[in-house]
């Protein structure tokens, strides 16, 4: 089943630049897609349309056969986010107000409320930090803690865009292991990126994206060698003719 | 890891914490309101108050008073300004400056009033959640029909959320010019205005970030607030904190005001 359709959208900002350009997509349910591209090809710009969070000049973004802009709850609720600067999301003044701030937009009742930040912070090994300042998480812990957040909504889908950016290895290696487990668990995982070193190996699916048109599309080893002309370092292992293993290996 | 400033909330389990955060909110205006009309004798009997609830609630005092040191170089202006411009007895004559004793006093006790009133506001926000000042914001604002309740609590919590952001920004900005030997320009202006610009204009980009996230996580203003509950032991601590302030309000109307 096709979680999300993407009919021909396309985004110019308010400065006259083009976001993204006639881009035409079916996700299915449960699959792991990699986006890359360098900086500036449209990659946020693409994913913020899911959600509703940028609603196309053209065209209509379909989540489980109903468009974003009929209902953007809906979509904001089906489809979770996890943006590129943790900091920058952290709502609460401690990790569990942070984790309930979702559920409480959502106008649950408190005990489900309660029962979902217990469930989101135990998903992300996160139980013991609940009444810990945030500010006073690791990097890695605060990615963690913008996954909780997220999860706590019970979404279909969940969007990366850049994770791995300003972690160190222990950091990375966290997060990769958050997102493994997650798409284990059934979800559909979005992980927009330009360092495919650290993620292709999990990926069934990658799309490149240049000057905010998807370029690329296809099974991961069919296409990483030819990322590099569009600003997308090849992994080590794919340029020594070598399978590419997982960073969690 | 992010310095933190004295102002955010330190989880625990004291009187404090357990306190109703409405009681909290009206406890701050009477002892402030007495505070700013407090002499030497009443301030003294306010400080031991606070200092008892500081050591009740395990304050790390050494780091605050190390994190407020700030605040204490503010102090010293209010301290000076007030030593200098109030006339009466010379104290000190120095290059046709005055010092005078009435303005001595007037400095120490002017700087001792704003330091307890800081203490208070401390002591509320480090044992106070964000969600629970939102709530007690909307609660006192509900019998106002004009005034958005949610809107201005919302506003407010993520003011004293952003504050900690704010000044690591701040330290981060400073320390990066540092390294480019931003000390060698002896302008203060100039210097003020490299700090401003670029902290102006990161604080605005962490706003727009933190917008766009709290969309995408469904934020309304029609969400489930935290409840207040008022128990027994706030109407005990609210007859306290009022004995208190008639407490200081009778010093200083029958005893002296030294």
């Amino acid at each position: 089943m096709n979680i999300l359709e993407i009919e021909n959208i396309s985004h110019r900002f308010s400065d006259g630049a083009l976001g993204i350009d006639r881009i035409n997509l079916t996700i299915r349910e449960g699959e792991f897609v990699v986006i890359a591209g360098r900086n500036g090809s449209g990659k946020t710009t693409f994913l913020r349309h899911l959600n509703g969070l940028l609603l196309p000049d053209t065209g209509m973004v379909r989540i489980a056969g109903v468009p974003v802009s009929e209902n953007i709850v809906r979509a904001r609720q089906i489809v979770g986010m996890v943006f590129q600067d943790s900091d920058s999301q952290i709502v609460g003044e401690t990790v569990y107000d942070d984790v309930a701030f979702g559920p409480e937009n959502l106008c649950l009742d408190k005990s489900e409320v309660k029962r979902r930040v217990s469930e989101a912070l135990r998903a992300v090994n996160l139980e013991a930090f609940a009444d810990q300042r945030p500010y006073l998480l690791s990097g890695g812990e605060k990615r963690r803690l913008a996954v909780a957040g997220i999860l706590a909504m019970k979404p279909r889908v969940i969007v990366f865009d850049e994770p791995f950016s300003n972690l160190d290895y222990p950091g990375t290696k966290q997060v990769l292991n958050q997102v493994l487990s997650l798409h284990n668990a059934g979800h559909t995982i979005l992980v927009a990126t330009h360092d495919l070193e650290k993620v292709i190996a999990l990926a069934d699916r990658l799309l490149i994206m240049e000057d905010g048109r998807v370029v690329m599309d296809g099974l991961p080893e069919d296409i990483i060698m030819k990322v590099e002309a569009f600003g997308v370092r090849e992994p080590c292992a794919s340029r020594l003719g070598m399978k590419i293993d997982s960073w969690l290996n | 890891m992010a310095e933190l400033t004295p102002f955010s909330y330190r989880p625990g389990a004291s009187v404090l914490h357990q306190q109703d955060v409405r009681f909290k909110l009206v406890f701050i205006a009477v002892i402030s309101l007495a505070g700013m009309k407090a002499y030497f004798m009443s301030l003294s009997v306010l400080s031991f108050a606070l200092f008892s609830a500081i050591l009740i609630i395990h304050f790390p005092l050494k780091s605050i008073l190390k994190e407020l040191r700030y605040f204490f170089i503010f102090l010293i202006f209010v301290f000076a300004a007030r030593a200098l411009c109030t006339s009466g007895t010379p104290l000190i004559e120095f290059m046709g400056i005055d010092i005078t004793r009435e303005g001595m006093y007037d400095g120490i006790l002017v700087c001792w009033r704003l330091l307890l009133i800081v203490l208070v506001g401390l002591l509320f926000v480090s044992t106070t959640r964000l969600s629970e000042i939102r709530a007690a914001v909307e609660w006192f604002l509900s019998p106002f029909p004009f005034i958005p309740g949610k809107r201005v609590a919302t506003m407010m919590s993520l003011i004293i959320r952003f504050i900690p952001v704010i000044f690591e920004q701040a330290k981060e900005t400073s320390d990066a010019q540092r390294a480019r030997g931003v000390e060698n320009r002896k302008n203060p202006v100039y210097r003020l205005m490299k700090l401003a610009v670029p902290l102006v204009r990161r604080t605005f980009e962490s706003a727009d970030k933190l917008a766009v996230a709290m969309e995408a996580r469904c934020y309304t203003e029609k969400r489930v607030n935290i409840e207040l509950y008022a128990t027994r032991n706030d109407w005990i601590a609210l007859f306290l904190v009022l004995c208190l302030c008639v407490l200081l309000s009778a010093i200083d109307m029958f005893g002296c005001l030294y």
